[in-house]
């Protein structure tokens, strides 16, 4: 028999018997609908995680250490070791190996990277706005020109480009702190405000000398002004206020100045401690040209590890790919549901064509191609269920997406669902594949059946 | 010619040993009516079905045009089936739910003719039968002589040499029976077409050529009787003589 005749003699069978055929590919299309909004859900979201490094990232940006064991997770080294001055120990005994600026005079002297940034430890005792006498505490952080900013106000700096050096510039929810603070009448009014920030010296262990003296001239405050350590006021303006993008990974939670700000800040708040110009980590842009890949290679190589852009997009693609395979895993199961359904309408199919069956092999029909009749039975089924189930979770996922965009606030032209013809078109294969499995053993049945025994009357 | 030489079938084992054929042998010429006549129980089915080589006897021979059809491999033996043999049965087997094309094109399928040779060859088989303007009809809604002449047209639309018609008439009334006959018997004059029909009707078998009476799984008699010449004649029958 040819193999186009039984795909059609199959067919018809199925719908001579719409209602079963129907039901238990239903049963398919709710796996099937699951897996494609799984896989619509997971497009999705690569796409935009991938929206949100390329606008966050500088493709040939690197990410520079000296201790693995920041990439790594891992607890870095723990228990009894030698004392190492590049060392870090932070609570909890973990020590992180640090780079220190000889690292980075290293690192500024290759000839594959470029803009070598440290990244500072900036920490401020307060700062006040003009205008009010009022006193904040904010995280300060180096303005990153590698990556895209939205200006709610004011101008930024072309990308690529650092800020002045009297400069600052803070995010949309400062701004909007300080107008309720009553600082500002808006968050236009903030631009253009001087900000002054207080920056404390640690203290010094005093000599014995300053000590003495501090005790000849007998006043306490003179003690007090030894161990306290010095302070020292810098003074910037706004010069812009960055919007919250949709696309923005760092939530944008500090307040930012130029790097050569940002480092006179940060040595003047380490000078004298163990932590004076030494950095956990630093940024670093990959020459034009330059495989960001196989710099981070060579750097890994020179003892710093580094991760580029890439990696952290893969980072972003992990999680995703864990929360796909759990809303994949639910719709596995309910294929695997489905699959005894198939098997047993088809058991019942064959016990009800019991006389075609005969009637068929009498005729001289191969038992081989009885078999394939009702392989094919299934398989129609497995697309049928397949085809319902994936077309409705198109459907619904169309009209679905621009509510979830506004619920999640993903921002214009981004959807998390994204349909794609050829995932879809390879699960409803994968569903056939599996139906015709599922097939199987009803199909021996039907090929095993004795055409006497089959086509003795009442 | 069909040839059968000491075909012995038994079921079941041991004590409860059930001798459906023993030792038959016969010849039937190409183009002759045969009718394998017998009560419930006395193995005319299950000569039919040894015949057709859907049924696989412990000993003995089928011989269709020199070949021995229990030797074949099921493959080829279901070739034989799909290409030389057709099946009328008492219950016509008909597929109520598939149109009269449909069921008069299985066979044609089956036996893999191409697509576009099919329909001339169906219009042709139920024109036979007087079904032409019934193609596209669904075969539920034909009454149970309809049903038959289906059973018929999709019995002749490969032209096979040998039909078998199991109890053509067991279901129908007198007169629809005898349209029946009438059709089985042209067909088996016109195309010289073998036609075995398995009766117990002594009616239908005394219209065919010759006679084959079943008891216990022997036969107890044969004899060649023709409606134009109406003498019995006594036959050799396995290799021993019986008294007709």
């Amino acid at each position: 028999m040819k193999r186009r005749d039984i795909i059609r003699r199959a067919g018809r069978s199925l719908r001579q018997a719409k209602a079963r055929t129907l039901l238990t590919s239903l049963a398919i299309a709710v796996g099937a609908f699951t897996l494609t909004l799984s896989i619509a859900a997971g497009e999705g979201s690569r796409q935009y995680a991938d929206k949100l490094v390329g606008s966050n990232v500088n493709p040939r940006a690197l990410f520079i250490v000296k201790d693995n064991a920041l990439f790594d997770g891992g607890p870095g080294q723990s228990g009894l070791r030698e004392y190492d001055p590049d060392v870090a120990t932070n609570q909890g005994g973990v020590a992180l190996k640090q780079l220190t600026q000889a690292d980075i005079d290293k690192l500024t002297a290759r000839d594959d990277i470029e803009d070598v940034q440290p990244i500072y430890q900036l920490t401020i005792d307060y700062l006040t706005i003009e205008g009010s006498d009022k006193k904040f505490v904010s995280e300060v952080a180096r303005y990153d020109s590698s990556i895209r900013n939205e200006s709610a106000a004011g101008d930024l700096p072309p990308l690529g480009t650092d800020l002045d050096t009297q400069d600052v510039v803070m995010p949309e929810s400062f701004a909007e702190a300080l107008v309720k603070a009553g600082v500002a009448t808006s968050v236009q009014d903030v631009l253009g405000k001087k900000v002054t920030l207080t920056v404390a010296k640690p203290a010094s262990q005093p000599t014995d000398e300053q000590l003495q003296q501090a005790l000849a001239s007998g006043s306490a405050a003179a003690l007090q002004r030894l161990t306290r350590g010095e302070t020292k006021e810098v003074t910037f303006t706004v010069s812009a206020i960055t919007k919250q993008s949709s696309t923005a990974l760092m939530a944008g939670t500090a307040m930012q100045l130029s790097s050569e700000q940002a480092k006179s800040i940060a040595d003047y708040t380490t000078q004298g401690t163990s932590q004076y110009q030494k950095y956990t980590s630093a940024t670093a842009l990959a020459k034009e040209g330059k495989e960001p890949e196989a710099v981070k290679q060579a750097l890994s190589d020179a003892g710093y590890p580094a991760q580029t852009a890439k990696d952290l997009q893969n980072l972003l693609f992990t999680i995703v790919n864990i929360l796909q395979g759990i809303v994949a895993g639910f719709g596995v199961l309910a294929l695997f549901a489905s699959v005894f359904g198939i098997i047993n309408t088809q058991y019942i199919s064959v016990l009800e064509r019991t006389q075609q069956i005969g009637l068929m092999k009498a005729l001289g029909m191969r038992s081989r191609d009885v078999a394939k009749l009702f392989r094919y039975e299934a398989a129609w089924i497995g697309f049928l269920g397949g085809a319902i189930g994936a077309g409705l979770a198109w459907a619904i996922g169309t009209l679905l997406n621009p509510w979830v965009t506004e619920q999640l606030s993903l921002g214009e032209g981004n959807a998390i669902l994204v349909f794609q013809p050829l995932p879809i078109a390879a699960l409803i294969l994968a569903l056939v594949v599996i139906a015709v499995v599922a097939g199987f053993f009803p199909a021996r049945k039907a090929a095993k059946l004795d055409p006497i025994e089959a086509l003795r009357t009442e | 010619m069909i040839e059968v030489k000491s075909l012995a079938k038994t079921y079941g084992k041991k004590q409860n040993v059930f001798t459906a054929l023993d030792d038959v042998s016969f010849t039937i010429p190409d183009g002759a009516s045969v009718a394998i006549v017998g009560k419930s129980g006395s193995g005319k089915s299950t000569l039919m079905h040894a015949m057709s080589g859907l049924d696989r006897p412990q000993t003995g021979e089928v011989i269709i045009d020199g070949e021995d059809i229990l030797q074949l491999k099921a493959k080829e033996v279901d070739r034989f089936r799909a290409t030389k043999m057709s099946f009328i049965f008492q219950s016509f087997f008909v597929q109520a739910n598939e149109t009269c094309y449909d069921n008069v094109s299985l066979p044609l399928e089956i036996a893999g003719v191409p697509k576009k040779e099919r329909r001339a060859k169906v219009q042709k088989a139920l024109e036979a039968v007087e079904l032409a303007d019934k193609i596209k009809s669904k075969a539920r809604n034909l009454s149970g002589g309809q049903k038959q002449r289906l059973a018929i047209a999709r019995a002749i639309v490969n032209e096979p040499t040998i039909l078998f018609a199991d109890e053509p008439t067991g279901n129908l009334d007198s007169s629809t029976g005898e349209i029946i006959e009438d059709l089985l018997f042209d067909y088996n004059k016109k195309n010289g077409t073998t036609l075995i029909v398995v009766t117990h009707d002594p009616d239908l078998a005394k219209k065919c050529d010759m006679q084959l009476f079943i008891k216990d799984g022997k036969i107890a008699l044969a004899t060649e009787h023709h409606e134009k010449r109406p003498t019995v004649k006594k036959i050799p029958v396995g290799g021993r003589r019986v008294q007709a």
